[in-house]
This record gives structure tokens, C-alpha cells and sequence, in this order.
């Protein structure tokens, strides 16, 4: 009799039965999210194999005939200069968006550390985080006012003497806008997981360096740097891997219509082409796959360098 | 029990005494002077666009106008008003604030609950389902193609259903409530309470300043809510929110840049008007509710 209760108790499909009725409740909560990702998500993971198929709408992603070679659509984007351009444009864009932001951040957070009026900090630290939570749409307005043929700054340069340029219209200009406008956008904000790294640095240190007589760069160089070091590095790996995305809502609304094949990347490039332009659903589909594809890689690579050089990563 | 407050409060006070009560340097001039022209670079485009809103186009066009306008006209202002589709978008970016940002919370915070609770049947399976989207998706196409299939393009809905649940604020959510103590839920379960009653009466009351963080995340996103407009809603424009409406502006403006003289300054005036419209309550609420959005930054990127 007690064999039978034994046996009876370690059966797994009981055990489950019973931990999986203790759980209902649980279980009941996350049903919501398990539909919705299973439909937002995995829906969509599962639309990547329109990369290899001639899709139409009608026929749907399962009826829609296989490319005859498989990589036919991977060749229609291979071919296209634009699509080269707008990957060029991709990696520089997001490699020196990473590189300034990175700096932005680190320099408005040391400055603030260093501030030692509190209330100056607290108004100071107010004003610069807020361009964070404005859409690109405002501060595309903002751009574009600030540097029009009428704007601001060709009022400025024309006071000094120069004449008045047109900003919006070269693609030169346009980089140097993307950057500088990320930089007015977020490098407050960034600082601001810097600040809470400085703030758990252990002030010993700071003590130890005053008494053998330190000087304010000497702490920032040798204490506060290397005590933010790990944070920026994780935060800098994370990054990698959104370097493929390099901003589409800063690109999209900063552009306009006379320099957007020029200023292009990828994402945008999707947009135009694949969603409004004519290039098909399975050519959209195989640049994203692209994209999904080089960004892991990036992000597997640098996780192993920084590993290398002896530093945590996130794998 | 005062004391022992006291005696936990104290490693925490700044112990920099020495270099604190320092004189004001050379250095402290500079960084000071540095930090105060960056805030100025910040403030300026702010200040830039509301002084072209409130001057008249001839002002705009012959005079210095970096500080005060030479005239003052707030014809820009009334015609913002007036404009039916600045309070159309108004009204959908008020529904998207409101339902949207109730539903999202909801499913945002149920889900990052359960998930906190330990070993129960099912969880390793949702956690994993959720990790692996954060790390691979479909793109942008198979996505297009997913609404269209479903038939929600066109329709208000495509901006509030597919949002649910954000990953991060989830995750935020769930290590939130894991760092309460458990023995809370063991004792509420011993009295017979199940997870439900445990969640709504014991878990959620004191969670108030979290659930503050993630909403005012949410409702910061819906309020500048304008990607799945641009995409999904062409044809019905009566559904684009305020972004949306403001970006069409805003474009109509840009895409004369090339040849100036033909540009409608007026309208110039009248799209700086229109951003004030849509950033003035933001402005307006920011500095109060800072704190809430540092915290929840701060907390995810520690956990995270």
C-alpha cells in the first residue's frame, strides 16, 4: 500500500499535474503575454522566411512559392548600389553616434559630479535630461528652424561677416547634424546612470587621494574613470548591437525629400523601398535578416574582446 | 528604533568632508561656466522656436531675431488653435495617454509579477520565450505584413494592441517585485489568499512608486506616439495623433528648403506654435516628475 503511494507521488505526470494546478494563478497572469508575443513576435520571426519566398499578399507567407534559388532575393539587394550606400551610411553613422555619445555622456557626468553647488547641479541636471523625452518629430522642428537659410544660425554667421548657407541640403552638413542633434538630445540623459555609478564609488578613495595630495584631475583620472569603467563597458557592448539601427526616427525626420537616397541607412532604406517604394516583401524581409544577422555577430564579437581583455560581458 | 534609524542613515551622508569644505577653486569657476553654457546650448533652440512663434513673417525675414522679436504677433498661436487637425490629433494622442497607457501597464505589470514569483510550472518556459525576443526579431517587413494581414492598418488600434507588454518596463516590474520580501506572499498564502489576491492586496500597494516609473515611461512613449501612425495610417488621417499631425507640418515646411524665397515663412511661425502646442505639458510636468523617470532608469540598468 505505502509502495503504491510512493510510486503515486514520484509519477511525473502527477507531480506536474499537482505543481502545475498550484501555479494556475500564475500561469493565468502571463497568458496574456504569451499571446501577445506569440503573435507580435514570433509571428513576425517566422515572416523571415518570406526572405526566400516570392511573397503575395494573397497567397499568404505559407502559400506564397519558393525563389527558385533560394538567395534570389539576397542578390536583387546584394546588386543595389543604394542599398551599399545606405549600409555605408549605416555603419558610420552608428559607430560615431556610439563613440560621441559614450564621450557626451562620461564628460557631462564627470562636470556634474564635480559641481559642487547643489542646487545649481539639481537645475542644471533638470534642464539637459529633458531633450531626452522630446520625439525626433520636435527636434527635427528645432533643426530645422535653427539652421533654414533664415534660421538662427545663418543670422549669426551672416552678423559675423559670412554668408548665409544652406544646411539642410548637403549630405556633409546632414551628418553633422545627426550627430550634433544626438548629442543635444541625450548625452544629459546619459550622464545620468554615470552619475549613479560615481555616487557608489567608495569616498575612502577620494580621502586616501586627498592625503597624499591629489589633485582634482589626478582623482577624476585614477578614482572616477576606473570606477565607471565596468558600467561603460557593458553599456558600450549593449550598443554594439544597436549599431545597425543607427536611429531610423532621427534619420527619417531629419531627412527630406532632396538628400533622403543620399542620407539613407538601413532601416530607412526599408521604409522607402520595401514599404512605400515598389521593392518587394521578400526583399525588405531578406535586408532586415541581414541586418538581424551582422548586428548578433557584432554583438558576439565584441562580447569576446571585451571578455579577452578581461572585462565582464553579457553572454 | 530612532536610534537605530540614525545609526543606518550614516554611512550614506556624503563623508567627503575634507575636499568639501575646500574653497570654491579655479576649477570650480570653469566647471561651473562650462555646465551653464551647455544648459544654454540646450535651452536655446527651445527659446529660438518660441520667439519665431509669437513674431510676424516680415519680422522674421528682416531682422535679428535671436533674442526678441522685433514685433510681437500671436497670430500664430490663434491659427494654432483654430486648426482642426492639431485638436483631431489632440484627441487621439489623449485616447492613446489614457486607454493606452492603462492597458499597457496592465499586462506590463501582471506579467513582470508572475514572472517574479519563484519556481512555478511554466515559468522558465515564458521567461526564455520573452528573453529570445529580445535578442532576435523579425524586422520591419514581416511586421508590415503581420498588421496588414491582421486588418489593423488603418485603425486606432494598431497603436495601442501590439504595445502590451514593453520588455524593459516588464523586466523593471519583475525585479521590482522579487526585491520585495517573499516572506509577505508565504504569510498572505498561509491565510488562504491565492497569487491573485496576493498580487492586488498585498504586492501591488506597495509598489506605487515603480508602477509611477513605468506609466510615466508609458505615457511619455504614447504622447510622442507617431511611428505606427506613419506606417500603418495613411489614408485615415482623422486617426493620427498630434506627432504625426505635427511631423506632416513640420515636412510641408522642410521640403521647400531648397528654394527659400518660396518658402511660406507664416507657416514657419505657425509649426514653432504647434511644437509648443504639443511640448508645453510635457514642459510643464517634467521637472516634478523627474525623479520618477531617474529612478526607474537608474534601477534598470543596475538590474539589467
Amino acid at each position: 500500500m505505502e509502495l503504491v503511494t510512493i510510486a503515486k507521488r514520484n509519477n511525473p505526470f502527477r507531480k506536474f499535474g499537482v505543481n502545475f494546478w498550484k501555479s494556475k494563478y500564475l500561469i493565468l497572469m502571463v497568458i496574456p503575454a504569451i499571446i501577445f508575443y506569440a503573435i507580435f513576435s514570433y509571428i513576425p520571426m517566422y515572416g523571415i522566411v518570406m526572405a526566400f519566398k516570392n511573397y503575395s499578399p494573397k497567397l499568404g507567407i505559407i502559400g506564397s512559392p519558393w525563389c527558385e534559388n533560394p538567395f534570389e532575393n539576397f542578390k536583387k539587394v546584394f546588386d543595389e548600389p543604394k542599398f551599399w550606400l545606405a549600409f555605408k551610411n549605416t555603419l558610420i553613422i552608428g559607430s560615431v553616434k556610439i563613440i560621441i555619445s559614450f564621450l557626451g555622456a562620461v564628460t557631462v557626468a564627470v562636470l556634474l559630479n564635480e559641481l559642487r553647488m547643489i542646487k545649481t547641479k539639481k537645475t542644471i541636471q533638470t534642464i539637459v535630461t529633458f531633450p531626452h523625452f522630446l520625439s525626433w518629430v520636435v527636434v527635427s522642428g528645432f533643426v530645422f528652424s535653427l539652421f533654414s537659410y533664415y534660421g538662427a544660425v545663418n543670422t549669426v554667421r551672416e552678423a559675423l561677416g559670412g554668408s548665409r548657407v544652406n544646411f539642410l541640403t548637403g549630405k556633409n552638413f546632414f551628418f553633422g547634424l545627426v550627430f550634433a542633434s544626438d548629442i543635444w538630445k541625450e548625452a544629459g540623459w546619459g550622464s545620468i546612470i554615470y552619475l549613479a555609478t560615481m555616487a557608489g564609488i567608495p569616498q575612502d578613495q577620494y580621502e586616501a587621494a586627498d592625503i597624499d595630495g591629489a589633485t582634482r584631475l589626478q582623482k577624476i583620472w585614477h578614482i572616477t574613470l576606473p570606477g565607471i569603467k565596468p558600467t561603460a563597458i557593458l553599456l558600450l557592448i549593449m550598443s554594439v548591437g544597436g549599431v545597425l539601427s543607427a536611429g531610423f526616427d532621427q534619420i527619417l525626420n531629419l531627412g527630406n525629400d532632396l538628400i533622403r537616397e543620399d542620407v539613407n541607412i538601413i532601416d530607412t532604406y526599408i521604409y522607402y523601398h520595401a514599404i512605400i517604394g515598389t521593392d518587394s516583401a521578400g526583399v525588405g524581409t531578406a535586408i532586415g535578416l541581414f541586418k538581424s544577422v551582422v548586428s548578433f555577430i557584432l554583438v558576439v564579437v565584441v562580447d569576446r574582446i571585451a571578455k579577452a581583455c578581461g572585462e565582464r560581458g553579457i553572454f | 528604533m530612532k536610534r537605530n534609524n540614525q545609526l543606518e542613515k550614516l554611512p550614506l551622508r556624503p563623508r567627503r568632508i575634507s575636499s568639501r569644505d575646500q574653497k570654491i577653486q579655479g576649477i570650480d569657476v570653469i566647471i561651473c561656466v562650462i555646465l551653464v553654457i551647455y544648459a544654454f546650448l540646450i535651452i536655446f533652440p527651445f527659446w529660438n522656436a518660441f520667439v519665431i512663434s509669437i513674431s510676424t513673417e516680415e519680422a522674421y525675414l528682416h531682422s535679428n531675431l535671436l533674442i526678441w522679436p522685433s514685433e510681437i504677433d500671436f497670430t500664430a498661436y490663434k491659427m494654432v488653435f483654430n486648426d482642426q487637425g492639431l485638436w483631431s490629433g489632440f484627441k487621439i494622442t489623449m485616447i492613446l495617454l489614457i486607454f493606452g497607457t492603462a492597458y499597457q501597464l496592465f499586462f506590463t505589470v501582471i506579467t513582470g509579477y508572475a514572472l517574479s514569483r519563484r519556481k512555478w510550472t511554466g515559468k522558465n518556459f515564458v521567461m526564455n520565450m520573452i528573453i529570445v525576443t529580445m535578442f532576435f526579431g523579425g524586422g520591419m517587413i514581416p511586421y508590415y505584413q503581420l498588421i496588414l494581414t491582421l486588418g489593423l492598418n488603418e485603425k486606432i488600434w494598431v497603436m495601442i494592441i501590439p504595445g502590451a507588454i514593453d520588455t524593459f518596463n516588464m523586466l523593471l516590474m519583475r525585479n521590482y517585485f522579487a526585491s520585495l520580501p517573499v516572506e509577505m506572499e508565504e504569510s498572505a498564502k498561509m491565510d488562504g489568499a491565492n497569487d491573485v489576491v496576493i498580487f492586488a492586496k498585498v504586492f501591488l500597494p506597495l509598489s506605487l512608486p515603480m508602477l509611477a516609473t513605468v506609466g510615466l515611461f508609458f505615457a511619455v512613449g504614447n504622447w510622442n506616439s507617431w511611428y505606427n501612425a506613419m506606417i500603418f495610417i495613411t489614408e485615415k488621417k482623422q486617426y493620427w495623433p498630434l506627432q504625426m499631425v505635427l511631423r506632416s507640418m513640420i515636412a510641408k515646411v522642410s521640403s521647400n528648403i531648397e528654394t527659400p524665397e518660396a518658402l511660406d515663412t507664416f507657416s514657419q511661425g505657425m509649426t514653432m506654435a504647434s511644437i509648443f502646442f504639443t511640448i508645453v505639458p510635457m514642459m510643464s510636468f517634467y521637472p516634478f516628475l523627474q525623479r520618477f523617470f531617474v529612478k526607474g532608469i537608474v534601477v534598470g540598468a543596475i538590474k539589467g
